[in-house]
């Protein structure tokens, strides 16, 4: 169902320790943030995609119908960026007169929502290099070495299982209500929706009450203990985001003084 | 037509036809300049930290209570995967916000909140890392907060409950993404008029999509809770232990 999960599980670079992929990604993402300029952008898109198609074998296919994903509000955003609106059309590139008010582009806008269209989607191959390399669990074990509360890291874990079974179960009733024409008008649509999730809700307090009473029939003392997984020892992660990320910084310094 | 153009032409038709959904809303990854992204996370902290401490406190007391918050927690995000049927046929997403915040408390979500904004960046790629603390802000602080509090207020003022939850659902929801039309404006203040030409245009936008959402949030919540509370009882009255003042008042 969540095929995101899926890819990180079977990539090959999900046997790397997560705190190398952990590293990667917010040194590449703070310096294309930092940066703000659209060639480092770019680059930093062609390394992110790169790293996780070559390296972690993601289809290009995958990682580009992913980049769909955040596009309206991306369009949405950058549109509304761009755009003014003012008494006088002196200022703008293009601008339409409406009932007295000039709305247009003016050549910064323009260039700055530029920046950010592709900023954006050089930030987002970061994330999506994370996401799609790192299956959860290794986040976690690199979150409990970071030393983040272990109340919010336990509490991470569980939802993570939970979320496994509670779609299963949403799923299978979706599919049993639309059999039986529960989403054909609107106002059964509603109807079904709402014996869904209420169902949904019961099911799960129950679920949990079962779970946690046979856990304490197991001994389970308010801890989930399991053993942290061994990872590759090579360092080569934090070697080449060292070099790569030193070169995008000496690019975009230069960049600023031409 | 060549395979390559019939996949051009299907890519287009799909940017311009994808539904404008309530997920679409997160503000994406690298969308916030550092400073905001810093900013956000800062005020967040406060909350969430606040949140921690009665989760502990619930928790110690309770033990049994830990399992519940979790399975509250998947409950949120699949609630979040589900699709609201619509009018226009575009589809939308519920965000749970009100409802979470009436069964379990406006503590407890904030923690809860971002844990599923983290799932929904990772696994969804919904919103992003950078973001997350100005997405958790106005989802899981702010949201949450108003729906608890308009809930609160309607019901003291002797209203009914069906109207308690359908204006704390609705009301959370809309705040929630005024609250995010406002750090944009923040980030991103209009050349011409500054910050508050920035906020008109964002509360514009928003308003056209996001009223719509909020009322068919709000209903979808009072046909939930009314259905839970009829077959739910026993676990409406075990929520009790932590959100004082919220489930318990549900009949």
């Amino acid at each position: 169902m969540l095929s995101i999960d899926k890819y990180a599980y079977s990539s090959k670079l999900a046997g790397i320790d997560p705190m190398q992929k952990l590293f990667f990604t917010f040194i590449t993402l703070g310096v294309c943030l930092w940066a703000n300029d659209w060639v480092i952008s770019l680059l930093v898109i062609f390394i992110a995609v790169g790293a996780a198609v070559i390296k972690g074998g993601i289809p290009i296919r995958i990682f580009a119908k992913m980049l769909l994903i955040p596009m309206v509000f991306l369009v949405i955003g950058v549109l509304s960026i761009a755009i003014n609106a003012s008494s006088s059309a002196e200022f703008f590139l293009i601008s339409v007169q409406v009932a007295g008010t000039a709305i247009g582009i003016t050549s910064s806008g323009a260039i700055n929502a530029f920046n950010l269209f592709i900023k954006a989607i050089g930030s987002v191959s970061c994330l999506y290099f994370l996401s799609l390399t790192t299956p959860i669990t290794d986040l976690l074990d690199a979150m409990r070495r970071l030393k983040v509360p272990r109340l919010f890291t336990e509490l991470m874990g569980l939802i993570y299982r939970f979320i496994f079974v509670l779609l299963e179960r949403s799923g299978t009733m979706f599919t049993a209500q639309s059999s039986r024409l529960g989403y054909s008008t609107l106002s059964t649509g509603y109807r079904s929706l709402a014996a869904l999730a209420s169902t949904l809700f019961i099911d799960a307090y129950r679920r949990s009450d079962e779970l946690y009473t046979s856990l304490e029939a197991r001994g389970y003392e308010g801890e989930l203990r399991v053993l942290p997984r061994s990872y590759n020892k090579s360092r080569a992660g934090y070697i080449c985001t060292a070099v790569l990320n030193i070169l995008l910084i000496c690019t975009a310094l230069a960049l600023r003084h031409l | 037509m060549s395979k390559r153009f019939q996949l051009a032409i299907g890519l287009a038709l799909m940017l311009i036809l994808i539904p404008v959904s309530a997920s679409a809303m997160h503000i994406m990854e690298g969308f916030l300049p550092p400073v905001w992204c810093i900013s956000w996370g800062a005020l967040t902290i406060p909350f969430i930290v606040m949140g921690l401490f009665s989760i502990n406190k619930t928790v110690r007391e309770n033990p049994r209570l830990k399992i519940l918050i979790a399975m509250a927690g998947a409950f949120a995000f699949v609630l979040s995967a589900l699709k609201i049927p619509s009018v226009t046929g575009s589809c939308s997403h519920p965000t749970g916000v009100g409802l979470g915040a009436i069964l379990f408390g406006p503590s407890a979500m904030s923690v809860l909140g971002l844990i599923v904004l983290l799932f929904q960046a990772l696994l969804l790629a919904h919103g992003g890392l950078t973001t997350l603390g100005a997405n958790t802000f106005s989802m899981a602080v702010v949201g949450p907060l108003a729906a608890y509090f308009i809930f609160r207020l309607v019901k003291k003022a002797g209203g009914p409950q069906w109207l308690a939850v359908f204006l704390g659902a609705a009301l959370g929801d809309l705040l929630t993404y005024v609250t995010t039309s406002v750090q944009l404006a923040l980030a991103f203040p209009a050349e011409i008029g500054g910050f508050g030409a920035s906020l008109a245009k964002f509360t514009g936008i928003f308003a056209v999509t996001q009223i719509p959402l909020a009322i068919s949030e709000g209903i979808l919540t009072v046909l939930i809770f009314n259905a839970i509370a009829a077959y739910g009882k026993d676990e409406l009255k075990a929520l009790k232990l932590f959100s004082p003042g919220g489930a318990n008042h549900a009949k």
